[in-house]
């Protein structure tokens, strides 16, 4: 256990490049992901265009696609799909899953369990490096003349496993299986090592309850993944297999214009249940982080220890258990026995009891506080308010009943985008802000990231709440035009409305690109302890050193979230501070 | 590319300035004595805490205003079936807990942190937990499930199981479209497979005829390209085509071949029973949906390709069509189209959606043209290029107007899949067998 903490001179290659060292791995994520998030908004603002105006031709367009994807400034219609595609599997598995839990996972586990490193450095950098490969050959995709993968992001066959369905099965859906292959194995190996490192590296007095609520989310969301992915990687590989060696797991009964394939007796229902086995545990695998993150934000912010700290542990491993349980509401309509509709539709619905006690102990945390609004908190607010308004209009679409005349309707893009979308990203961007300094040694503009603040979240809504109201019309998504039924002519300029406040919102990201990036450089130094917050990482310099702590690791003597402590001369006291004589823990 | 140039200059431009303005925010800064970006001061929590609240009204402004434009005007209706207005009941019920719950506790959120912003001179509560208060809040939401899920699961029992009573027509999907096909007097559909399906069986439908057909079809295509290969072929054997076309058409070959054989083993039952492919005789294939109302009914979905996903937004009807299965969903229309285009609420919608439909077109030059209310189906599972344009017209309309167009196509007389003059003679009683 023993760590050697001499220091050794390194070169450019090993400190930057192949480093071991989590602090430094955690800043390369971050960096991959801001570039793949770039991209993957920029995508939605482009087929946003299309939607919002269907009948202009715009230049631009053309210029940044392509004369293939936008002859003449008018999008193709496979290519509109295939940004659609591209888009969701970006946010969903490059941003918000190796992104979000790449970053602060390995930024914050060892420094909060107070630890020299993560377990295994090696396979920390094996496993960014592959999260590496993958994203690049994502991004490739793009590039491609016949389209990156346009089958959606759940690519759901027949459509995805042949190019006669549409040109985006052909190479670009090879390059996505690969690079989602590649991926899986740098989540694998990622979550793997996370669970070891809280298990095992804790430092002396690290109780499993007094560990940070990020950490639990973290530790829950790592054994989501080991727990989950390799059932992708499976469905990856047998969709690989009917592609590629002439299987036929997902096909059967299939006429295509040279006539009837030979594929017989697979289904690609089989696909679904695979799918849909990684892809529920998914929404939690991006939710929990953010969501971690927000507690110790609120708690830290408002100067008040987090309301019900083992209801809330309690509540995270309650939504990780049933996450395992409900991904059949995504497939109430493939026809499946009724029965076991209405079994999913009792186990989703129980979920609204835990996420209801996370929310109320959210609100309870900042009653009666002192709230300091730093850019993090405010991001933090309003990841709770999308928590919220998101996670209800969930309670119709896991309804199966209801969901006959929700499912697939804009209903459910606003929904997910809210609750899922919002919520990830804003409590991304409060751990940024919040754990900047940590990670840079500098601080970010604060009055900048007020502004990206009020301009996300007034934009973010002003995107996904009236595309309830296109779901309850009866909008089906991925429609690459819907003036071909005069019926939607009514929401045209609904439309219009929310193309334009996703342009002013992708375009308002700048201020957040400019903030992080002039500050890695020109910001002003930051103190040790900025926000003055209780956890074990404030505790060591502000310069990063390898193995964390320049002396002893400090001993925990108390959970993290004693601030305001009655009979205590400051509002916080850090977790290595003993307790006094007769004091109660909490 | 001169645009493209000013475009980068621009940009560049545009965040050289952005940089200097930071040096000179934080010189300022400096000057002013402001100790960091760490700290924020009294002034701005105070902004940002009347932000929130400001924030709250807006939003739920907005909320409000979406409700009232397009919650009860959502271009959907009353539903037009049964089980629909069920469904519709279901959904008011969810949205009556759902929405003061929504504002209720983003009110707490936004009011919380408004009033209780930082100010040096307060200190906040030290409350860690609350047994009580937590069971509370464990305890209504699991009640107020309790009751969601019951209404639900009975509804969905309901409709679900209420599955194999209407009149059976068949709804068959492909890249991009839709086949209808209604199953005549016996209300059974003939027996149709994949192998079958060609120009001129779409659906492949089974029946003595149709086998025979397939394997003429087989059998020239199969003759046709064994003589392009042998009339291609040199004295030493070797093919004088490209290898690549050689293989292509030997691959083809080879595909016909095992599609007759296939046919031969598993569909060409002729000879164990006389009668196997009788129900076919009086299938009737169309391009339009025509119902009656009242009258239940049964759809059976098939697909082609890829998965569809049929949905009749006016009946609150979906279900997959998935190829390799077949799936059903059964409704009950109640509601004819005249009846619908009637209705002052819809004439009302249709005349604005009129105006906005004939402002499009006259914007991108095209002609002018009155929309009317139609029932429609549509695709709502991602199916490729052509998914936004697989739809359907599907009439609503008395027993009378049912017959009169099922019996004539046009001019003509209807022909059934065996080419016998349609005549329609069931009524609402003899046809809910």
């Amino acid at each position: 256990m023993a760590h050697d903490t001499h220091h050794h001179k390194e070169s450019f290659i090993t400190k930057y490049l192949f480093s071991q060292d989590h602090k430094m791995i955690a800043k390369q994520y971050l960096l991959t992901a801001i570039f793949m998030g770039a991209i993957g908004i920029t995508l939605s603002a482009l087929f946003r265009m299309k939607l919002g105006w269907p009948d202009e031709r715009f230049p631009l367009l053309e210029s940044i696609l392509g004369s293939d994807a936008a002859p003449d400034g008018l999008l193709d219609s496979n290519w509109y799909l295939g940004l659609v595609t591209l888009h969701g599997t970006i946010m969903v598995f490059f941003v918000l899953t190796g992104g979000l839990s790449g970053t602060f996972s390995n930024l914050l586990i060892p420094l909060q369990v107070g630890a020299r490193d993560m377990a295994s450095g090696l396979l920390n950098m094996i496993a960014y490096w592959l999260f590496f490969l993958s994203s690049a050959l994502m991004a490739a995709s793009l590039f491609i003349e016949t389209g990156p993968a346009m089958a959606g992001w759940t690519v759901y066959p027949p459509l995805s496993v042949l190019a006669e369905f549409q040109p985006g099965s052909g190479l670009g859906m090879t390059l996505w299986l690969l690079s989602m292959t590649v991926f899986i194995a740098s989540s694998l190996i990622g979550g793997i090592n996370y669970i070891v490192t809280i298990l095992n590296l804790r430092t002396k007095g690290m109780t499993m309850t007094r560990l940070p609520l990020t950490i639990w989310a973290f530790f829950i969301t790592a054994i989501l993944g080991v727990l989950s992915f390799p059932v992708l990687l499976s469905a990856a590989v047998l969709l690989l297999m009917d592609r590629g060696f002439g299987t036929s797991f997902y096909m059967s009964d299939i006429v295509t214009s040279s006539g009837a394939l030979d594929a017989t007796g697979g289904s690609p229902i089989l696909y679904e249940h695979l799918f849909w086995f990684l892809g529920h545990p998914e929404v939690y695998i991006i939710l929990l982080p953010a969501l971690g993150m927000t507690s110790e934000i609120i708690s830290t912010c408002s100067r008040k220890p987090i309301f019900g700290y083992r209801a809330m542990i309690g509540s995270m491993l309650a939504i990780g258990f049933l996450s395992f349980i409900v991904w059949g509401h995504h497939m109430f309509l493939t026809g499946m026995n009724p029965f076991l509709g209405g079994v999913f539709t009792f186990t989703t619905l129980l979920i609204a009891i835990p996420s209801a006690v996370k929310a109320f102990n959210y609100i309870t945390t900042i009653w009666k506080g002192n709230v300091i609004m730093t850019p993090a908190m405010l991001f933090c607010i309003g990841s709770v308010s999308t928590f919220i308004s998101g996670g209800l209009t969930g309670i119709i679409l896991a309804d199966s009943a209801l969901d006959i005349s929700q499912h697939d309707t804009y209903f459910v893009v606003g929904h997910f985008h809210i609750v899922m979308g919002m919520t990830a990203i804003l409590g991304m961007f409060a751990g940024i802000y919040h754990w900047f300094p940590k990670m840079y040694g500098k601080s970010m503009n604060k009055r900048m990231g007020m502004v990206h603040f009020w301009i996300t979240i007034v934009c973010g809504y002003g995107v996904f709440l009236p595309m309830h109201f296109l779901g309850e019309g009866g909008l089906p998504r991925r429609y690459y035009e819907n003036t071909n039924f005069p019926m939607f002519d009514h929401f045209l300029d609904l439309n219009i409305m929310i193309s334009i406040f996703a342009s002013v919102g992708v375009i308002a990201q700048v201020i957040f690109f400019f903030n992080f990036f002039y500050s890695i450089f020109r910001g002003p130094k930051s103190s040790q302890n900025p926000w003055n917050a209780n956890s074990l990482e404030w505790t060591t310099p502000v310069e990063h050193v390898h193995g964390n702590w320049i002396g002893e690791i400090p001993t925990v003597h108390r959970w993290p979230y004693d601030y305001s402590k009655p009979g205590k001369d400051t509002d916080f006291v850090p977790q290595h501070i003993p307790l006094d004589d007769n004091e109660e823990e909490h | 590319m001169e645009i493209k140039f000013i475009i980068i200059i621009t940009v560049a431009l545009f965040f050289i300035a952005l940089v200097q303005l930071m040096k000179i925010y934080d010189l300022a800064a400096k000057v002013r004595g402001e100790k960091s970006q760490e700290k924020v001061s009294r002034s701005e929590n105070m902004l940002m805490a009347n932000l929130m609240l400001v924030f709250m009204v807006v939003f739920f402004g907005f909320v409000i205003w979406l409700i009232s434009k397009y919650g009860s005007n959502s271009g959907l209706y009353t539903s037009a079936t049964i089980h629909g207005r069920e469904i519709d009941e279901l959904l008011m019920f969810n949205w009556w807990i759902i929405l003061p719950v929504f504002f209720i506790t983003n009110t707490l959120l936004f009011g919380f942190s408004w009033k209780y912003y930082h100010r040096e001179e307060r200190t906040a509560l030290y409350y860690p937990h609350n047994n009580k208060l937590e069971a509370v809040w464990t305890i209504v939401p699991a009640i107020v499930l309790a009751f969601i899920v019951i209404y639900g699961l009975m509804t969905w029992n309901k409709i679900m199981y209420n599955q194999e009573k209407g009149e059976i027509v068949e709804v068959y999907g492909y890249q991009f479209g839709w086949i209808v096909r209604y199953s005549g007097v016996d209300n059974t559909l003939g027996k149709a497979d994949y192998k079958m399906v060609s120009a001129t069986n779409p659906l492949g439908v089974i029946t003595e005829s149709t086998i025979k057909d397939t394997y003429i079809e087989i059998d020239q295509r199969v003759n046709d390209i064994d003589s392009i290969l042998s009339n291609n072929i040199n004295d030493d054997g070797e093919y004088l085509l490209p290898e690549s076309k050689v293989d292509k058409l030997q691959e083809e070959l080879d595909r016909h071949k095992r599609r007759k054989y296939r046919i031969e083993a598993s569909i060409d039952r002729k000879e164990n029973n006389v009668n196997v492919y009788e129900s076919s005789n009086d299938d009737i294939i169309v391009q339009e949906i025509h119902l009656v109302k009242d009258q239940p009914y049964t759809f059976k979905f098939r697909s082609k390709d890829v998965i569809h996903c049929p949905w009749f937004p006016h009946f609150r009807a979906q279900i997959n069509a998935v190829p390799g299965m077949e799936t059903s969903f059964a409704l009950t229309p109640t509601i004819t189209t005249a009846e619908m285009r009637a209705d002052p609420d819809v004439q009302k919608h249709w005349e604005n959606i009129n105006v906005i439909h004939n402002e499009r077109k006259r914007r991108i030059g095209e002609e002018e043209e009155r929309v009317l209310f139609d029932y429609v189906l549509m695709c709502n599972k991602i199916c490729g290029a052509g998914h936004s344009n697989m739809q359907l017209k599907v009439i609503v309309e008395t027993q009378e107007e049912f017959n009169n167009w099922i019996e004539n196509n046009g001019d003509n007389k209807r022909l059934t899949f065996s080419g016998q003059e349609v005549s329609w003679s069931k009524t609402k009683e003899q046809a809910s067998l």
